[in-house]
């Protein structure tokens, strides 16, 4: 690596510096020895270093999100005597559910048992005065607070990272409403467009707010997808994308995608399933964006082997991507598919079957 | 197709709310009855938009406005229905099940479905098993639409259906389910009648379910 990079020691993973190389030939669309694997399906962290809420009042419910100590102690219980194989970092991502950036400004959040619900706070264009980032605010201040202890019991067991951060339309959706964001779309596109650009107008600043926080502690540029970067690292989602056509997508997401790229070194963008997919052309024709993490979706849409010729399509754009696929298919999928620009992700019930996959995907060419 | 009924079909494609409330208003003044109205404009057009939607060449907001655009006509016609005794072709209860509060797809399901000619009796999100039973009992309703976007909330949609047949309504309502991780084995294997992937083909289901 060229770049300026550093180790990190975690008991749990010994081999990180080779991990990391492995991630960083991805990031390139290369292969050192094999492509990078993560023994982890999509979201499964949201189930694991958790406890059962189901039981409590709404109220109790944000407390236990909000439980710094907890939710850190939660973490290093989860690693503690843990080995993460492969490119499988253990990442502590600090979350307060995915609208937690349209919160920062006010949208008030929901707490359920592994995500949060926003309330939309612009419910007449009037209300986009309220539309003001606020650095007091309780969830930032939450975020900050989980972050800071995170950094101090990390030491040598776990990585720490920065939250879920959707700014763009994702955030117009959260602070409207999805609904009333479409409906916008067709009625008052030029409102529509002026509260847009406030959705990315701070991002820069609180992305850098984190990492700063994040590289006073040797720590590196990471979130929930658990791909590292030395520099900075951003996933950018517009998951609502997959309700409007590509034409509103150039015109609504597009330009707030350009803005939310700038500035930063490595961008996975998260695509959310088919609908999302649509606007693919779009999305890959902004350069900043480097790679993708293919997310098939649920239902109808898995499991991954109907995907293969989209998966092959990216490949010949020579897009790296994340696949996420069942311990089952592997086999099936590797047996027709090239290694490169892949990462796979996929989450066996043993260590032993991980060592096997390891061996397994090291003769694959 | 008379001229005025045309003229509202083509309100309700393109969405346009005001167009859809005069052309209905034109057209009963030319005499053409509410029923007329209802059957040849309003379901017709929503059909339209769902098979457009289907195509791929209409999407989300495009739907929604047409709906609205039904809707707006629909509360024209509403109370000369009811004086004519026109009744609804069936009373649907949809809702998004207990500890999920994702509501769009639900939304979408309950206006194309009211755009095929349904009552709809709509619970909201976050609805418990028994938040439904009730509302089947006090409103007779003839099918129930359960929606769930979550994995982790999908398990609710098979107690709310043991619900309804602890509560000795299963024979009277079919029950459909919908949402991102629903497939149509999951709802056979959980005793749901039917399965739809979108809106669209969830009015179709519904109308053949309560036809038949």
């Amino acid at each position: 690596m060229e770049q300026e990079c550093w180790t990190l020691e975690l008991e749990g993973m010994p081999h990180f510096d080779q991990a990391m190389e492995r991630v960083y030939a991805w990031y390139e669309n290369e292969i050192i020895d094999r492509p990078p694997i993560r023994f982890q399906a999509h979201n499964a962290i949201l189930t694991q270093a958790t406890e059962d809420i189901s039981g409590l009042s709404p109220e109790k419910k944000k407390e236990w999100w909000f439980n710094v100590e907890l939710q850190v102690d939660l973490f290093a219980r989860y690693v503690e005597g843990r080995r993460f194989q492969g490119e499988t970092f253990p990442v502590y991502s600090p979350n307060l559910g995915p609208d937690v950036y349209a919160a920062f400004y006010g949208t008030e959040l929901e707490f359920g048992e592994i995500t949060s619900w926003s309330k939309p706070l612009v419910k007449d264009w009037d209300d986009i005065e309220k539309i003001q980032f606020d650095r007091g605010n309780e969830y930032f201040r939450a975020l900050e607070k989980l972050t800071e202890l995170a950094l101090e019991r990390c030491k040598g067991k776990f990585m720490v990272g920065y939250t879920d951060l959707h700014p763009g339309l994702d955030c117009v959706a959260a602070w409207r409403g999805p609904e009333q964001m479409c409906i916008d779309m067709m009625d008052d596109p030029d409102k529509l467009m002026q509260l847009a650009e406030l959705s990315v107008a701070d991002f820069h600043m609180i992305f850098d707010h984190f990492d700063t926080m994040l590289k006073a502690e040797n720590q590196l540029s990471v979130s929930w997808l658990g791909v590292p970067s030395f520099q900075k690292m951003h996933i950018p989602s517009e998951d609502v994308s997959t309700l409007i056509s590509p034409e509103f997508y150039r015109k609504f997401g597009l330009p707030l995608l350009k803005e939310e790229v700038k500035n930063i070194t490595h961008h996975v963008y998260h695509i959310d399933g088919k609908g999302v997919a649509r606007h693919l052309d779009d999305i890959l024709s902004v350069p900043e964006v480097n790679a993708v993490q293919w997310v098939q979706g649920m239902g109808d849409d898995y499991p991954i082997m109907q995907w293969v010729p989209f998966i092959k399509e990216l490949q010949a754009r020579e897009t790296p991507v994340i696949v996420d696929l069942a311990t089952e298919d592997l086999e099936a999928f590797t047996s027709v598919m090239d290694p490169k620009g892949l990462f796979l992700w996929t989450a066996p019930e043993s260590e032993a079957e991980e060592l096997e996959i390891l061996k397994a995907i090291s003769k694959w060419t | 197709m008379n001229s005025s009924n045309e003229k509202l079909f083509q309100a309700i494609l393109t969405g346009d709310k005001d167009q859809a409330v005069q052309e209905t208003q034109v057209a009963l003044e030319n005499g053409v009855s509410a029923d007329s109205i209802l059957n040849e404009s309003l379901i017709r057009g929503m059909e339209e938009v769902g098979q457009l939607y289907e195509n791929g060449e209409y999407f989300v907001p495009e739907m929604l406005i047409s709906a609205r655009a039904m809707k707006a006509a629909l509360d024209v016609l509403r109370p000369l229905l009811v004086e004519s005794d026109v009744k609804p072709m069936g009373k649907v209860v949809v809702g998004t099940v207990k500890g999920d509060l994702h509501d769009i797809g639900k939304n979408l399901v309950a206006m194309m479905v009211e755009g095929a000619g349904f009552e709809i009796i709509d619970l909201g999100s976050d609805v418990s098993p028994e938040e439904f039973v009730e509302a089947i009992k006090e409103s007779g309703a003839d099918l129930v639409g359960l929606s769930a976007l979550l994995t982790t909330t999908t398990p609710m949609m098979e107690k709310t259906i043991q619900a309804i047949q602890e509560a000795g309504l299963r024979d009277r309502v079919n029950i459909i389910i919908g949402g991102a991780p629903i497939t149509p084995e999951f709802a056979e294997k959980i005793g749901a009648d039917g399965y739809a992937p979108d809106a669209s083909r969830a009015a179709s289901l519904v109308k053949k379910m309560v036809s038949s």
